[in-house]
């Protein structure tokens, strides 16, 4: 063994769970070294439990391993052991297919899932030797690319991120990849090359564009520094998912992971305009995957794998138009092969009753329903089209057919939330209890257990509460306290986030430039897997605030005037303002606002030629 | 009917536990299609075991997995769809049927013989202890569990110690190690213990797992050679 592949080898007895970092599973793609001339590296900045789980993961791996000539390997944070050791034993971060360095690689994709990922990118960076910030590089080094849902707002990550890739990813990854492997072979600069990316659609390279400042802190201005830069990036759509690559085989890790089952994506985008979510206004327009096409993934992907659960997964899948029938079918066909179905994202208003009924044929899993808010005033604030009579009914269909898990997710801290509100959730929860016990004792299952969860509410960008100031953590950490008090009904379980967690999340989704600083110091002060709570050092950060002269209630905890240019302003995300605005002012008047299928509501997309399909 | 199967757990995936290899194989059954038997009950599952736990950290060369089946298939298609739908690291060597009535493979199981890697820059006073070890009746090692820590002679369940090879800075020894459900020793065990009596340290230890093996005519022989 040559001596970084043993001192790897070493490493690996001396971590927790040292098969996050083994590679060799079923299913991963190992191309031979002659037939590559560009390697691409995807980085998912969390752990190997979490980044495995993640679909737009498992679609890029396998679009790019499609390419002639180029390979795409894996690489995942390295848990802090591994981290540690890797640093005082100067072993580089490696991939796992071949264990090549990650700084070795031509390009390194990161997803952007989440803002408290952020520092992991970093270490990331770090671990590989590669310069931390961008106008540091060389060829020497990998181009560095991001995209994901965080992408939308890049700019707390500008001097780090060569390039980011808006939108969907199946569009131009594989046009950045052309641009930087030509770009390679005719031996132009580094910089030539990122003009020519960011001549791309859908690509921002942020080194070529200037922002500049109000006293207040505000945005005044944000700029391309030369002509051919365009001024507004608009984001990748794809149009039509029946035609977009999706892989057939999967890598079937050896070690648990979070969503460790078939996944496969029905549909992309919703129109129900909750207007919280990022999500549901991101990734608009509805796009459908074809009946036929879902089954025809599932069937490859269940025999390429062996995998004994298949997951329906979107925004909302209950929303796919046929559902029933595609349950149906499954349950059909893979009943006798010992396969379940399990839908996430149920929503309660579908017609789901006998799908359910079906799917129990084989196995009970606990049921979710994302009420989101304790009282019909405030659901329609927020758009959010449930209603307590939809809840119940749909807890006691469940009741009645064996379910006894339940999981009700809320959030607090919305815009407009009083008191009463609050006492809706404990309302809600024990409505939910009381419908168990009306189940006669001899038809409900045992064991009732009714999980509901609080989360901190985080104003982002691209919807309609991206004006919206977040609650303060002293109004958190009241209205938490009071929760938790009200919330000892028996029966149930309450669970709730730390709010300094979700604080921070709210200053780097509305961030601007100046937050890299805050972010790099954050980092070299030790702060690194944010989102996991054992690790998250608030202190660190709110120091790193202070080095750098800012204020983190600025970006949190200030309402925002119509007319203020926005960080993420110049990105075109389908949604227009006029659009969020109006949105903005229903919610005021808590009115709401009906599903789009059932009449257009101008969000802007029709803009997009196919983009929208009118029903 | 059943069938055992013997394959290498590769260096690669040397750190798969139990739970996770037992994971990799049923998945990997159930991509080859091959009709193999479920229990019955509420929660059916697949009627497959080992012979012999293979501790994380640790490769096989010859490690045989064992599966009941609901039909009959003939060996060499039953090889051959095994060998499809598993990764390189982990190949499947052989493939053989046997009849209900036989033992399980698992109950067979006599001793292991396992090859020992220890670098150290005083191999030769490691090498020096295996003798001290096999002249001595009374090994005490101390086996830590969970619990407890206790001090328990080992010597009855090394079959035989034997120095390979001794180079600059490296020892390999071969160790035939006992396996019964009443007693069993670990490797890694022996490894500590062995350097416990030299008194000195290793800069690194690894150890391969060469061969399960079972007791025939009063000798013993390797598992998969004792089906019919």
């Amino acid at each position: 063994m040559e001596k970084t592949a043993l001192m790897i080898d070493d490493l690996l007895d001396l971590v927790e769970k040292p098969a996050r970092y083994m590679g060799g599973e079923m299913n991963a793609v190992i191309k031979d070294p002659a037939g590559v001339d560009f390697r691409y590296v995807f980085a998912f900045p969390d752990t190997y439990e979490v980044g495995m789980s993640h679909l737009g993961m498992r679609i890029l791996y396998d679009l790019i391993n499609r390419m002639d000539g180029v390979c795409c390997e894996r690489v995942f944070s390295p848990w802090t052991d591994m981290a540690d050791l890797l640093r005082s034993r100067g072993v580089p971060l490696f991939s796992l297919e071949t264990r090549t360095p990650v700084g070795d690689f031509d390009m390194l994709g990161i997803t952007l899932q989440y803002e408290m990922s952020y520092s992991n990118i970093l270490e990331l960076l770090d671990l590989s030797g590669i310069p931390l910030h961008a106008q540091e590089r060389t060829w020497a080094d990998p181009v560095v690319v991001a995209g994901g849902p965080c992408a939308f707002n890049p700019e707390p990550l500008h001097c780090f991120i060569d390039a980011f890739s808006i939108g969907d990813g199946e569009e131009n990854t594989p046009e950045i990849i052309r641009v930087v492997r030509e770009s390679k072979r005719e031996g132009i600069s580094r910089e030539e090359c990122l003009r020519r990316l960011a001549r791309l659609h859908g690509v921002y390279v942020p080194s070529l564009y200037e922002a500049r400042y109000h006293e207040d802190g505000t945005l005044a201005s944000f700029e391309p520094r030369f002509p051919d830069v365009p001024r507004r990036v608009v984001k990748n759509l794809v149009l039509d998912l029946d035609r977009a690559v999706y892989p057939e085989s999967l890598i079937v890790p050896f070690t648990e992971i979070v969503h460790d089952r078939v996944n496969v994506e029905v549909l992309r985008g919703c129109t129900r305009g909750c207007r919280f979510c990022q999500a549901g206004m991101l990734y608009r327009p509805v796009r459908e995957r074809s009946m036929a096409r879902i089954l025809e993934l599932t069937e490859k992907l269940l025999d390429s794998t062996g995998y004994e659960e298949v997951t329906l997964s979107s925004l909302s899948t209950g929303d796919y138009s046929c559902l029933p029938q595609l349950a149906h079918e499954l349950m059909e066909r893979y009943s006798q092969r010992r396969v379940s179905l399990s839908l996430p994202s149920l929503r309660l208003d579908s017609e789901l009753k006998k799908t359910l009924e079906e799917t129990q044929r084989v196995r009970k899993t606990s049921l979710t329903y994302a009420m989101e808010a304790g009282t019909q005033r405030l659901r329609d604030v927020i758009n959010k089209g449930i209603t307590e009579e939809d809840l119940m009914s749909s807890v006691e269909d469940a009741f009645l057919n064996g379910w006894s898990s339940i999981k009700l997710y809320f959030m607090f801290g919305l815009p407009t939330e009083t008191r009463e509100d609050l006492d809706g959730i404990a309302q809600l929860a024990a409505k939910v209890v009381r419908k168990y016990f009306e189940v006669p004792k001899a038809q409900r299952a045992r064991g009732l257990r009714v999980n509901c969860s609080a989360s901190c509410f985080v104003p982002k960008p691209f919807t309609p509460f991206q004006w919206e100031p977040q609650d303060t953590l002293e109004q958190f950490r009241q209205k938490q306290d009071y929760l938790c008090r009200i919330m000892r009904i028996k029966g149930v379980e309450f669970n709730w986030h730390t709010p300094e967690v979700s604080f921070l999340e709210a200053c780097f989704a509305r961030g601007d430039r100046r937050l890299a600083d805050v972010l790099e110091r954050a980092w070299r002060k030790g702060c690194r897997f944010d989102g996991w709570s054992d690790c998250f050092k608030f202190d660190s950060w709110m120091e790193a605030f202070g080095e750098c002269g800012l204020d983190p209630e600025f970006y949190a905890c200030r309402r925002r005037e119509r007319g203020e240019l926005f960080p993420w302003s110049f990105i075109d995300a389908g949604v227009t303002e006029d659009y969020l605005w109006r949105e903005h002012q229903r919610a005021e008047a808590a009115q709401v606002t009906p599903d789009c299928r059932r009449g257009c509501q101008g969000c802007g997309l029709k803009r997009f030629e196919g983009a929208c399909a009118d029903r | 009917m059943r069938m055992w199967c013997e394959f290498e757990k590769t260096a690669t995936v040397r750190h798969l536990g139990l739970l996770d290899l037992q994971r990799t194989m049923q998945r990997a059954l159930r991509r080859s299609a091959l009709p193999v038997a479920y229990s019955n009950g509420f929660n059916p599952h697949m009627l497959m075991s080992f012979a012999s736990a293979l501790s994380s950290g640790i490769p096989g060369d010859a490690e045989i997995m064992e599966v009941r089946l609901s039909a009959p298939v003939d060996a060499q298609e039953a090889l051959c769809a095994l060998r499809q739908v598993l990764p390189p690291s982990l190949p499947v060597r052989r493939i053989r049927l046997v009849e209900d009535s036989f033992p399980k493979a698992a109950s067979l199981m006599k001793a292991a013989r396992y090859e020992l890697r220890l670098e150290s820059p005083d191999a030769p006073q490691i090498a020096r202890a295996v003798g001290d070890f096999c002249r001595c009746d009374v090994v005490e090692a101390l086996k830590k569990s969970k619990s407890r820590e206790e001090r328990v002679n080992i010597r009855p369940l090394v079959r035989a110690l034997t120095v390979e090879r001794l180079e600059d800075g490296l020892v390999i020894l071969q160790a035939v190690v006992s396996f019964s459900e009443s007693a069993s020793l670990r490797p890694d065990l022996l490894c500590r213990t062995l350097l416990e009596l030299s008194g000195v340290q290793a800069e690194r230890v690894r150890i391969f797992r060469r061969e399960l093996l079972t007791e025939k005519d009063g000798q013993l022989v390797p598992l998969f050679e004792v089906v019919p």
